[in-house]
């Protein structure tokens, strides 16, 4: 059963896609988030897989164009490389930060790829870090940091000096397990996709908590292991539905207003590649792409598989100064990108 | 050799599972040996470590672009199932149906058959191989894609009765003919695009896409065929409904049986003339079959809670498989139980132990038995498990110390300290040249004292190269 988009209220269409899959070079390879800065240059960091070697672990530069700028980073513990790298962010000097879960610190780089410096090390004191995922900055520059297996969120200065952090372990108010993604808005308040409590928590810049979406008293979340959040001017949450393979929109009161599935063409980078693999383009061609199966338990991580077109692994969302919506998904390697109506 | 329920229900836990540590076997055994074979049977909510935990931290295993992707998943799986039976199942039927990369050239496909086999492994024999023969990966494996009306290719038809069902000797040349017309059609979606990527190891532009099973009428033969003596305008079902009616298809599946779950029996190419070890046990699983319309679990049922398996004729006589023995090594430290950097290296020390799932060395997958063991992979065997479980800080390990501290402060005699790892280990019975050994090593080491209900670093060290020694043992790496 193809889900489709689900229109309660028709307020993001889609544009189209950017990138695809390559193990190295221009491309991706299990992108787990994307950020972007002030000139639109895109920062996609791609997690790849344990068993590979060198730079299939990189970010990749380019923009919405598909104008590509080259890559920096690679396998390894030394400056400028990652292990398991997760969340990526630019503060307001175009500075690149992206976290490494493996090696617990964070990396920091200049716009053009180059290193700048590191800090961070592992630990459950604060200050300490035990697996590092998402990360965003406030107005300021300073930094939140989902700390994910300590199950709290840490705020540092742009240096990397401990500020304060808030939460523990635990599904009530104020509590995390596994914190992912996270976004502060221009008041500097914090948004958490707080992953294995399947719920979205809103703090105060100090960490007190504001309120919470997803789960209701009575029925069950909304969301499954929402991994990503972003919200725009006017309060409109955006959110990184992973385990259902969605994204949803709710309004500034929290209401769900549209669910989105994915409908993604072909890229920029699609078509180069199938402009000069003349026997796969013909073939896919002729393929039918939205087969019409019967999913055991109607499981969206398996018609998504199945279904190129639909949002696979959907674990970052980005807004860029138009309010476009850049929907960064792990498993099908390549960015959707939404707009308002 | 002593006997016991506790020993016996060790003896059943290795076979229907992978080892059990001292703690479960404490609580089987207060539940009683055929309410335990119950709780093994009932599995129809598995639970592990998370799949959505997995995804998260190895995305590999969600779409699976590397080689051999969802071996890892399965492994992660095995070691903290809560069903280990449906594991071994699928274990089992994926030595008989064995799928391999080489040829798929995509991982999720395979991963998927795995899954087919849980979901249908205990139920009707019937339903399992009309879901092994709609199974996208299977139908690329044996060429059924290019098994047209016009122009059959035998390959699917011809290990359907000579690898799945019934045997070599069982079936005539004219019967695979008819058999490869009656599946003609069977296919997998988007054919000649699933197979140009595959053939060209494309995951672009955006990653794997999974296969889908689709049966092109077009290309189906229905006219009449005449298979194992009977006519009929049959397809694909009316085969398989056929080769389950068969007493050589029960055979066939009772010795696969006996040979997985009981005791070692020579390698499959050599059943035609070397007859079962145990005929008896072989005519008792055919009654079963027949007697409960083909149902695999009441087979099972039946086969655990029988003499022949019970009887200490076939205690340790079978050789752990890698995957039996990594699993069963990693289920007794206790220490999966999140996702980590360096878990894959885990499932390459199976690579090295001579088995790669999901990759068998041929379509009659592994031989077993004492194939398992040569010079290179007894001593990676040997050093495995003694790294792991020879581990100080595991949580299995933690849970000896405590066991052996709980009995008192003062010097721990170095028999009590061999007997105490043996039970930790699943309650192995050694022989007693070999516990004369491990209780003369343990004299020569340094003293284990327990001050304060604790054991200092020494004094766990030593406890850790009993471990080690145990499971070097030839108990220890037969089930």
């Amino acid at each position: 059963m193809v889900t489709g988009n689900k229109t309660e209220t028709q307020f993001l269409k889609y544009i189209h896609t950017v990138g695809m899959t390559t193990m190295r070079g221009r491309g991706f390879y299990y992108p787990v988030d994307s950020a972007m800065n002030s000139d639109g240059r895109i920062y996609t960091v791609s997690r790849s897989a344990e068993k590979t070697t060198g730079d299939t672990i990189r970010v990749t530069m380019l923009n919405e164009e598909g104008e590509y700028f080259g890559i920096f980073g690679s396998k390894g513990d030394e400056d400028g490389q990652f292990m398991w790298p997760v969340g990526i962010a630019v503060d307001s000097k175009n500075r690149v930060y992206v976290t490494d879960e493996y090696l617990h610190q964070i990396s920091i780089f200049n716009e053009s790829g180059e290193f700048l410096k590191k800090w961070g090390s592992r630990g459950t004191e604060e200050g300490l870090l035990d697996a590092p995922s998402g990360i965003a900055h406030d107005p300021e520059d300073n930094v939140y940091i989902s700390d994910s297996r300590n199950h709290r969120i840490q705020k540092f200065s742009k240096d990397g000096a401990f500020i304060h952090s808030f939460g523990s372990y635990g599904c009530g108010d104020g509590e995390f397990n596994l914190p992912w993604g996270l976004f502060v808005d221009i008041n500097s308040e914090v948004f958490v996709a707080d992953w294995a409590n399947d719920r979205i928590q809103h703090f105060t810049s100090d960490g007190k908590f504001i309120a919470k979406y997803g789960p209701s008293e009575t029925e069950k979340s909304a969301f499954t292991r929402p991994a990503g959040i972003t919200v725009d001017k006017d309060g409109y949450m955006y959110v990184a539905d992973w385990g259902n393979e969605m994204v949803k929109v709710l309004d500034p009161d929290g209401k769900f207003i549209q669910t989105l599935r994915g409908e993604a063409t072909h890229s920029k980078w699609a078509e180069d590649f199938l402009k000069i693999n003349l026997e796969e383009a013909q073939a896919r061609e002729k393929a039918n792409l939205e087969p019409q199966i019967q999913y055991f338990n109607e499981d969206p991580h398996e018609e998504s598989s199945h279904i190129e077109k639909l949002f696979w692994g959907p674990v970052s969302v980005l807004l860029n100064n138009e309010e476009r919506l850049f929907i960064t998904e792990t498993n099908r390697h390549r960015i959707q990108v939404y707009e308002k109506v | 050799m002593p006997e016991n329920q506790m020993e016996l229900i060790a003896h059943l836990m290795r076979r229907a599972g992978f080892g059990a540590t001292r703690d479960e076997l404490e609580k089987y055994n207060a539940i009683g040996y055929e309410a335990t074979v119950e709780q093994l049977l009932e599995t129809s909510d598995p639970k592990w470590m998370s799949e959505y935990l997995l995804r998260r931290y190895h995305p590999d295993e969600s779409s699976m672009l590397i080689g051999l992707s969802g071996l890892q998943a399965w492994l992660y799986r095995m070691i903290t199932t809560n069903t280990p039976l449906l594991e071994k199942m699928a274990l089992f039927w994926h030595g008989i149906f064995a799928t391999g990369y080489p040829k798929v050239v995509n991982s999720k496909p395979l991963s998927d058959q795995i899954r087919m086999f849980r979901r249908y492994s205990m139920g009707n024999f019937n339903t399992l191989l009309l879901q092994m023969a709609k199974d996208p990966a299977m139908i690329i494996w044996l060429d059924n894609q290019q098994n047209h009306k016009n122009a059959i290719n035998e390959n699917f038809g011809r290990e359907l009765l000579e690898l799945f069902s019934m045997g070599v000797g069982h079936y005539s040349e004219d019967d695979v003919k008819e058999c490869a017309r009656a599946f003609t059609g069977w296919t997998i979606g988007n054919t000649e695009y699933m197979e140009v990527r595959s053939a060209r190891d494309s995951d672009w532009p955006y990653g794997r896409i999974s296969w889908h099973y689709e049966f092109d009428a077009d290309d189906h033969d229905d006219g009449e065929k005449e298979f194992l003596g009977r006519k009929g305008n049959f397809n694909g079902e009316d085969i398989i409904d056929i080769i389950c009616e068969e007493k050589e298809t029960a055979r066939f599946i009772a010795r696969h049986m006996y040979h997985f779950f009981v005791a070692d029996e020579p390698p499959v190419p050599q059943w035609p003339y070397q007859p079962p070890r145990d005929p008896e046990a072989i005519d008792q699983l055919v009654k079963s079959y027949f007697d409960n319309n083909y149902d695999i679990q009441e087979m099972m049922r039946f086969l655990f809670n029988s003499d022949f398996f019970k009887s200490k004729d076939c205690w340790y006589e079978k050789v752990k498989s890698p995957a039996e023995l990594v699993t069963g090594v990693m289920r007794l430290t206790e220490s999966v139980d999140r996702p980590e950097y360096e878990y894959p290296a885990k499932e390459q020390r199976m690579q090295f132990m001579g088995q790669t799932l999901m990759n068998p060395p041929s379509v009659e997958g592994w031989d077993g038995g004492t194939m398992w063991i040569d010079t290179g992979a007894l001593v990676e065997r040997m050093n495995f498990a003694s790294e792991e479980l020879g581990r100080l800080t595991t949580p299995g390990a933690e849970e000896l110390f405590n066991k052996i501290a709980s009995d008192g402060n003062g010097e721990v005699l170095p028999d009590k300290i061999v007997d105490a790892c043996l039970e930790h280990m699943g309650s192995i019975f050694i022989q007693d040249d070999t516990r004369t050994k491990l209780v003369n090593y343990a004299t020569a080491n340094d003293v284990v004292r327990v001050a304060n209900n604790n054991i200092d670093d020494v004094g766990k060290e030593s406890i850790a190269g009993v471990i080690r020694l145990i499971a070097a043992t030839p108990e220890f790496q037969r089930a």
